[in-house]
């Protein structure tokens, strides 16, 4: 069993965050650095999302890989 | 406005600079402060999209593909793989600078004086990048000299994130997103063609991105969608025929007619400006 490095867990911490800042950009919980102060700020929560998938998909590329 | 946005959009001589300056030189009565407005940029802007994606259909199969393999395997193995990458790292930074910053610059520069004189900018620019593009060249005839550059997939992480990064630059009406793109894959080591792939290639996602979700603007009452979807239409073949006409032209051709039309076409812009305000 390989362990992950600190760098890939890092990583996979920062797809969690970034997860949550996107769910409570869309229900309109969050207000920081938006154009109006109340409702859901879709195109926040969408850029959060796909900052998560990145921050995951850098994760992966960060775990040591076994030898195939 | 439809025809003008989907040419300009991928020729490297700022839509939006031409956006806010032609209709101002022109007297058109078309303000963005309107509530039509966003939503006609909207549909202008999934014309575009749409057009690029149609261009590109068989690469964005290979690309998509290519992501998900590369994400779930955690390593890249191919070039559409490397592409795939190198999209989404060269995307991220234009999306979060997009997000939070657009409105704010927008709402600075949006001024037709601004405008012409970022033009001008844009044009030195250009003709900056190829200074520096002719400084690294070697050979006599325009075939040998590019094929000393690389092709997309071998532009590195780093230069794809800052190109990427400097589409956010376009948000300044009279910058040209595809102008900076393409001079910094140039500046990167990558053929012109190749740089104006990889700009094509980055700007699909952004444009796509940056109309689907204002979508839901279109279904606001009072919007004469027919009307708007036409120029959607417009904005996707004008899009269409520059982009084929773009790629065949960047096989021998330079930054550098682009750059002295931007010169020009922002003095010319202030002189009328100012003498016919």
């Amino acid at each position: 069993m390989t362990r992950s490095s600190p760098v890939a867990v890092a990583l996979g911490v920062l797809g969690v965050v970034f997860i949550i800042v996107a769910a409570l950009y869309a229900l309109g919980v969050l207000q920081i650095a938006t154009s109006s102060t109340s409702g859901p700020h879709y195109k926040h929560a969408i850029l959060f999302a796909v900052l998560a998938v990145a921050s995951f998909v850098a994760a992966n590329f960060a775990r040591p890989k076994t030898a195939a | 406005m439809g025809l003008l946005q989907g040419a300009s959009e991928l020729f490297p001589v700022s839509s939006l600079g031409h956006a806010v300056l032609v209709p101002s030189l022109l007297h058109w009565s078309f303000r963005q402060s309107d509530p039509s407005f966003v939503p006609f940029l909207v549909l202008l802007h999934l014309g575009t999209a749409t057009a690029l994606l149609v261009l590109y259909r068989t690469q964005w199969v290979a690309i998509i593909r290519g992501f998900f393999l590369a994400a779930i395997a955690g390593r890249i193995r191919n070039d559409s793989e490397r592409l795939a990458m190198l999209l989404l790292v060269g995307t991220i930074p234009a999306a979060v600078l997009g997000v939070f910053l657009e409105s704010r610059i927008k709402s600075l520069f949006a001024s037709p004086y601004v405008a012409a004189i970022f033009l001008i900018v844009n044009g030195l620019l250009m003709l900056g990048f190829e200074i520096m593009r002719r400084r690294a060249e070697r050979g006599a005839s325009r075939a040998e000299q590019e094929s000393h550059f690389g092709d997309a997939e071998r532009i590195s992480f780093l230069a794809a994130a800052i190109v990427g990064a400097c589409q956010a630059l376009a948000f300044v009406p009279g910058i040209s997103r595809s102008g900076i793109t393409i001079g910094g894959g140039l500046v990167a080591g990558l053929r012109h063609q190749e740089a104006a792939r990889f700009s094509f290639l980055l700007a699909t996602p952004v444009i796509l991105g940056a109309g689907l979700v204002e979508v839901p603007e279109l279904f606001k009452s009072g919007i004469p969608l027919a009307e708007y979807f036409a120029a959607a239409v417009l904005s996707g073949i004008a899009a269409y025929a520059s982009a084929r006409f773009l790629l065949r032209y960047f096989r021998s051709g330079r930054l550098d007619p682009y750059g002295f039309y931007c010169v020009a076409a922002g003095l010319v812009g202030l002189a009328l400006l100012h003498f016919n305000p």
